[in-house]
């Protein structure tokens, strides 16, 4: 009876162990389908000049920095980078500058009209970009904005201020209320206690959002595009444009570019999965 | 406190005078209220110059002929009627559609089967996990760069590996069909770690008692994924089926990147042919009058969505 139960036991140890293995294979098989798109950036940009990724042939040519070096030396892309860099540094902390207050009071006020505002957030958020540029180019037109490193920041700071109101303010709702009533009661200020107790107990937060817009601002296509039209004004995406534009497209050139705009973005990220837990939205709304 | 007193005599008009006690009292909140207002009031200010004022300009500028150059003179709902009885508008919205459906089914049923999976376990999860999520973080004008060559050029990987396999030329972007089917499952690529982000972490949220119940009273897996998982992950399900919508009607630059709109117009979603009509046609208003259907859709399902998350707040706040 016992021998009987050990061995059904070990079977189902056996089929448990062979089930993990197998989901091991499935997941690899999908993992190296899925992420071709991204390798091939990597490898085509580490191909001698005018090789490319190609069925069994690539290992053979070797390595070789070569196209970075000609990016870099022949092509304004460090100009490129340094005004991606620039904007999206910027719009990062104009974000939390402005964001930050606006997320305290929607965590600690009541009111019709602060859920309207944040109703009104909601939406905004939702709306596509192509609606508000046209007009937005209008306006900056005059105003001397358009074609400039500050008009970008402008518009991805509102942008991404609407998604950042709303997870500072639930970064915010996390810190007990009870903090900043008793420092109100030993003779704080208001905006004394959001300062000393509520800010620098929300770091995570913080940094979570100044990612987020620092994204926002690095990965955007439509506004740059509009927006830009001298070369030392380029950010990244339309620099990258710049190069498919001559007589025979420099896939090689264009390669070692896409890693530099993917470089960011990806050490970011990696940072962030580290120290936070993104995704949370999911578990707030479970059941 | 003295902020209390200045910030409150003004306010009532009259000159500064020291108030009883209890008036100060009574009115600590109220003054706290203002405080809070204040604090949101740059955040406003730069939203209704960024946010609203374009929103209503456009809206101006669609009843108005002009281009970006010129003001033009007003056409009441004429850019509106030629939108709407126009058949590259609906042609439009039917690829919008299609290629809104294929993002939200198509990533879901990915993200969800990749998220069980890495809830059953396997060794090296924690390594693959954020390897996967990597399509969703590289910037959309990397990955475009790179579809394009893998199946737009003609000689990339993609073409090399059907002449490999006997199809010969498939054309990924070239022909009407071929594009709208790449162009989704490029999406599909694109979109899938978000679902498997949020699913996930709505999954670790599940109370493990639940399960072990289930194993005690011989559940399959399949059992407590239908009996106990699925119906869990309904709300949060919805949110992600709502939210990728948005994403989808909204995205311009996946298919701008990847086809420009083409073949013939085949993959040409809401968005694109709002930015063709105004900077390769010049017709701003009536390009305007698109982007503001591709609005109202992406705006409705908002509204419907928040509704959905704050149920009956809005009865409860004061």
């Amino acid at each position: 009876m016992t021998a009987v139960g050990h061995g059904a036991t070990n079977a189902l140890t056996r089929r448990r162990r062979r089930g993990r293995f197998i989901r091991l294979g499935l997941i690899s098989v999908f993992a190296v389908i899925a992420l071709v798109p991204i390798g091939v950036v990597v490898i085509n940009s580490v191909l001698p000049p005018g090789a490319l990724v190609s069925g069994g042939i690539t290992l053979m040519h070797g390595f070789t920095l070569a196209d970075y070096r000609y990016v870099l030396d022949k092509t304004t892309a460090l100009l490129y980078f340094r005004n991606s860099m620039i904007v999206a540094v910027s719009t990062a902390a104009l974000t939390i500058i402005i964001g930050a207050p606006a997320g305290y009071a929607l965590a600690r006020g009541r009111g019709r009209d602060l859920s309207t505002y944040s109703l009104t957030l909601f939406l905004y958020q939702a709306l596509p970009t192509v609606v508000f540029v046209v007009p937005l180019f209008l306006l900056f037109v005059p105003l001397h904005l358009d074609n400039t490193l500050q008009g970008l920041v402008i518009i991805y700071s509102a942008g991404s201020l609407p998604f950042g109101i709303w997870m500072l303010r639930s970064a915010f709702e996390a810190i007990p209320f009870v903090l900043e009533e008793s420092a109100r009661i030993d003779g704080c200020s208001l905006i004394g206690g959001f300062r000393r107790i509520v800010l620098p107990n929300s770091a995570p937060g913080l940094l979570s959002v100044g990612m987020f817009s620092f994204l926002l601002a690095w990965n955007d296509y439509l506004v740059a595009d509009i927006m830009e039209r001298t070369n030392s004004i380029y950010t990244l995406p339309i620099g990258l444009e710049t190069f498919f534009e001559q007589y025979a497209t420099n896939w090689g050139a264009v390669m070692a570019l896409a890693v530099f705009m993917l470089v960011p973005p990806v050490l970011l990220f990696m940072v962030a999965s580290r120290y936070f837990r993104i995704g949370g939205i999911g578990g707030s709304v479970v059941g | 406190m003295t902020e209390t007193i200045t910030r409150s005599a003004p306010a009532a008009g009259a000159p500064p005078v020291r108030q009883p006690q209890f008036v100060r009292r009574r009115r600590r909140p109220n003054s706290d209220a203002i405080q809070l207002r204040a604090l949101a009031t740059p955040s406003v200010i730069v939203l209704c110059l960024i946010g609203v004022y374009p929103i209503i300009y456009a809206v101006y500028q669609s009843l108005r002929s002009g281009s970006l150059i010129s003001p033009g003179s007003f056409v009441g709902a004429a850019n509106y009627k030629y939108v709407l009885t126009n058949g590259t508008f609906w042609a439009s919205a039917r690829f919008t559609l299609i290629f809104t459906v294929a993002a939200v089914v198509g990533s879901y049923v990915v993200g969800l089967a990749l998220a069980l999976t890495f809830q059953a376990g396997f060794p090296g999860a924690r390594i693959i996990k954020p390897l996967l999520l990597l399509p969703w973080v590289v910037p959309v004008v990397v990955s475009m760069t790179s579809w394009s060559w893998l199946i737009g050029t003609g000689q990339g990987l993609a073409d090399e590996f059907t002449h490999a396999i006997g199809l010969g030329d498939v054309g990924f972007l070239a022909t009407p069909t071929a594009a709208v089917i790449s162009v989704s499952v490029v999406k599909i690529w694109e979109s899938f770690p978000f679902m498997l982000l949020v699913l996930g972490a709505a999954m670790e949220t599940i109370d493990p008692t639940l399960y072990e119940a289930a194993r005690v009273d011989g559940a399959s897996w399949w059992g407590s994924t239908r009996h106990i998982t699925l119906p869990l992950l309904r709300n949060v399900s919805f949110m992600t089926w709502i939210l990728m919508a948005i994403f989808s009607v909204n995205d311009f630059p996946t298919v701008w990147l990847l086809t420009g709109g083409g073949p013939i117009g085949a993959t040409q979603s809401l968005v694109v042919y709002a930015y063709e009509m105004v900077f390769q046609e010049f017709h701003t208003g009536q390009g305007i009058a698109i982007a503001l259907f591709a609005t109202l859709i992406a705006g409705g399902m908002a509204v419907g969505l928040f509704r959905f998350l704050n149920p009956g707040r809005r009865r409860v706040a004061p």
